[in-house]
């Protein structure tokens, strides 16, 4: 396997890796693996073979030659006198085998009749055959030798004489020794002085039938092997042929079915990834492909093609869902925007009332959240607060959320107590509540006129509560069980009187629980403490306060939970405390009447009042106005005050007109005589006259040195 | 003000607009002033009139005094505004109201 990936290759080495150049290697080497292993095995064969071939002919030339030579020739005699001179023979002569002396033995034997006809008998049969040699020789069984008789060698140096011996292995000569004749007598052995020779062979007998000695024929197997060279260098050739035109075959055969085909994947693997990049869509280049080879390549580019289709449907399901998510993504800001809606949040929230001041704040922490606030005016005199937080975060909590508001404000208006209400709503929920949601409450309903606030808590944190002449404590209320928590909850319903002044602050657990990088609570004393800081501020004041040292708190902490609060401020019907009131101040000209009309007008439209009355209004304005503005700066000039106030329960607004200049009290003039006939008639007082008759309250006070005339008008 | 005035021989119809009252009285006065030479039957429609003040009805004296002597003046269209004042100021007995 190469050490780098086929991307970091050059042209070269991808040739060398190439699956072609691989399927070459691999077919060649398989060939002449396969070839060598069969021509060990065909060489052996053929070897064995003509090793068998050679060995039988040498036995039956010898055979045939010992057959004849028995008819013609006893050659008992020769061989008897040969063995006896060569046993009588004392073991140093012996070992002077080859030496004149030695030979000086054996030399009258080279004259005998019997030895001249015996080797010229071998010469003619060697001359027949293919044999090597072809003699006449005896074994010595205690000297492991074979002696020689006869040899018809013509050559001096080859030529075995009478009496020459040599060594041969004990195995030789047991085997001719004992031969039981049968079969083949052999044996194959390697000599110094002919090489590799098979000597076969049989024993020839005398006139009496004994056996006196061996014809012996020897084969050289060093001329087989020379025959098998030459046959070695042909299947060489042929091998090497044959080979490279296998390999050859192969690797086109490998081209064309193989490695085509998948170049052809690769390039449309290629021209996919090129038009993906490019952002086309309906891409079908595996598709197209066509690959008709049935085998695992065709597979693999059909699968390609699924694949292909698969991610394309992958794809378009991929955008419907993006599509969707962002859908609902859409919908769910519009849902938290639906639910900050639903909390009342302009503030102020009831300008028109001066007996006491609410504000109230939600800042969610991520996502849309469960608490929320809620008051209303249950009627004149009765102002509702809820706090509330519902378990569980999400559109699963907003929705218990709306719930849960519509049913307090519902049971609320219909003028039940807070005990009453908060088990109502408790039971409404419990009716239905499969997800065993839950929300915890604190419900009061304070009497305005009193004072007087009635309230439960459901499972909620304590609210906390400072009275004019004290700080900000907490209230240890009675805690209910939580909304929706269990069926038929009882719940404790409690009064506090609340003094003009009292400030009321509901919060959630998100305030008390806000947590800073190390973890650490915000907590209810931290929470006591800033609002003690700001307990002489006005709700909005005081709540801004908390949100500041909150965030102050938390720093970069992420946040969990939202931070709702309220605060209500109560006032009450206090003159002192009378909150509705505007005022202006402008020169005192006749020609600024109609800006002081317009500006009470202004006011009365306000407060829908009946155009008679403002009729009558407009008119005081003009006489008491137009006093000031004629008299009481005169011959100067000075400013006058316009102050208007509204009061409640009757619905009245009270008018003062305040200057500075000379003391005149214009109500202690005597009432005009309107019987009086139109020449008796003077032209002045009838203003005044006119504006005590009409108006259903005149007073007037002179006090640090204004003049301060102050009408009233019921409306 | 608005004021529509209507002469025919010496019959003179006055019709204020808007409010009679201290910024207007004068403008309304010097209209009858200008217009009342040989005038002996003044009409006032106070028909678009919204109300009075006792600018006005200073006004309204002068101008029935001044009529006493030479003919006559008659008030008519008077709303409810008006016509409250003008029984408070007991000037409904004064006025030829119709």
């Amino acid at each position: 396997m190469p050490e780098k990936s086929i991307r970091d290759m050059n042209r070269l080495e991808r040739q060398h890796y190439s699956l072609a150049a691989r399927t070459f290697r691999a077919t060649v080497m398989g060939a002449i693996l396969l070839g060598l292993a069969a021509l060990v095995f065909g060489l052996g064969l053929y070897a064995y073979a003509l090793g068998e071939q050679c060995v039988a002919e040498a036995f039956n030339l010898s055979r045939t030659t010992a057959a004849l030579m028995e008819q013609t020739v006893d050659v008992g005699p020769l061989a008897e006198e040969v063995i006896t001179r060569y046993r009588a023979l004392p073991e140093e002569r012996r070992q002077e085998m080859g030496t004149d002396a030695y030979r000086a033995a054996f030399a009258d034997i080279t004259e005998r009749e019997d030895y001249r006809y015996v080797r010229e008998f071998l010469a003619a049969f060697r001359e027949t055959s293919e044999v090597y040699d072809i003699y006449l020789a005896a074994y010595d069984r205690e000297n492991c030798a074979i002696v020689y008789i006869a040899d018809p060698e013509e050559d001096e140096a080859y030529v075995c004489l009478p009496g020459d011996w040599e060594s041969v292995p004990e195995r030789e000569v047991n085997k001719f020794l004992s031969w039981d004749g049968s079969g083949r007598l052999y044996d194959i052995g390697s000599t110094e002085k002919y090489g590799w020779l098979a000597t076969s062979g049989v024993p020839i007998k005398n006139a009496e039938g004994e056996e006196v000695a061996f014809v012996l024929a020897d084969v050289s197997l060093t001329s087989i092997a020379g025959r098998m060279k030459s046959f070695l260098l042909r299947y060489a050739i042929t091998m090497f042929v044959l080979v490279n035109l296998v390999a050859v075959f192969m690797t086109r055969h490998m081209k064309k079915t193989l490695v085509a085909p998948i170049n052809r994947i690769a390039e449309a693997a290629k021209e996919y990834i090129r038009d993906k990049q490019e952002g086309k869509t309906d891409i079908d280049h595996f598709s197209n492909l066509k690959i008709a080879t049935g085998d695992e390549v065709e597979n693999l580019a059909l699968l390609m093609a699924d694949m292909e289709k698969g991610l394309s449907d992958y794809e378009e399901n991929l955008t419907k869902i993006t599509a969707e998510k962002e859908r609902v993504g859409t919908e769910l800001a519009l849902a938290t925007r639906i639910q900050a809606d639903m909390l009342p949040n302009i503030f102020p929230a009831f300008p028109e009332r001066p007996d006491f001041d609410v504000y109230a704040s939600m800042t969610p922490a991520k996502e849309v959240g469960g608490d929320f606030y809620d008051f209303f005016l249950v009627d004149d005199e009765h102002l509702a607060l809820v706090m509330a937080d519902v378990s569980g975060k999400g559109v699963p909590a907003a929705l218990f959320m709306m719930i849960s508001k519509i049913l307090v404000q519902n049971y609320a208006m219909m003028g039940r107590s807070p005990k009453e209400v908060l088990e109502a709503v408790n039971a409404q929920i419990c009716a239905n509540n499969r997800e065993e949601m839950f929300v915890t409450v604190w419900f009061g309903i304070l009497d305005l006129t009193t004072g007087t606030l009635t309230a439960a808590n459901a499972g909620h944190e304590y609210p906390v509560l400072k009275q004019p002449d004290g700080d900000f404590e907490l209230i240890k209320d009675k805690h209910g069980f939580v909304i929706g928590g269990m069926e038929g909850a009882r719940y404790k319903e409690y009064e506090l009187k609340l003094d003009p002044g009292a400030k009321l602050f509901l919060y959630t657990d998100g305030v008390a629980e806000a947590t800073d990088s190390a973890d650490a609570l915000f907590g209810t004393a931290r929470m006591l403490e800033t609002l003690r800081a700001a307990q002489n501020e006005e709700p909005k004041e005081i709540l801004e306060a908390v949100d500041r040292a909150v965030a102050r708190f938390v720093g970069d902490a992420p946040q969990f939970d939202d931070l709702t609060m309220l605060c209500m401020h109560y006032i009450g019907k206090e003159p002192g405390n009378m909150k509705d009131t505007k005022e202006m101040t402008v020169e005192a000209t006749v020609e600024n009447i109609t800006a002081v009309t317009d500006f009470v007008n202004a006011e009365l439209e306000r407060l829908d009042c009946p155009l008679k009355a403002q009729m009558q209004i407009d008119v005081a304005i003009d006489e008491l106005f137009g006093n000031i503005a004629q008299y009481a700066y005169h011959p100067e000039t000075g400013s006058a005050t316009v102050r208007v106030e509204v009061e409640k329960e009757p619905l009245a607004v009270v008018i003062s007109f305040i200057d500075n200049g000379k003391p005149y009290d214009p109500l202690a003039a005597d009432d005009p005589d309107v019987t009086l006939s139109a020449e008796e008639r003077k032209a002045g007082g009838l203003g005044v006259f006119l504006v005590k008759k009409t108006m259903d309250a005149v007073s007037y006070e002179y006090k640090d040195g204004k003049n301060i005339l102050k009408i009233k008008k019921n409306i | 003000m608005t004021i529509e005035k209507t002469k025919t021989g010496t019959a003179l119809t006055l019709a204020p607009e808007g409010r009679l009252d201290t910024v207007t009285a004068p403008e309304f006065e010097a209209a009858i002033a200008e217009n009342a030479e040989g005038v002996t039957e003044l009409s006032l429609d106070f028909a678009k009139l919204d109300y009075i003040s006792s600018a006005g009805l200073r006004v309204l004296l002068s101008a029935q005094k001044r009529m006493n002597a030479v003919g006559k003046m008659t008030v008519k269209n008077v709303n409810e505004t008006i016509a409250e004042i003008f029984e408070i100021t007991g000037f409904s007995d004064i006025l030829t109201i119709g």
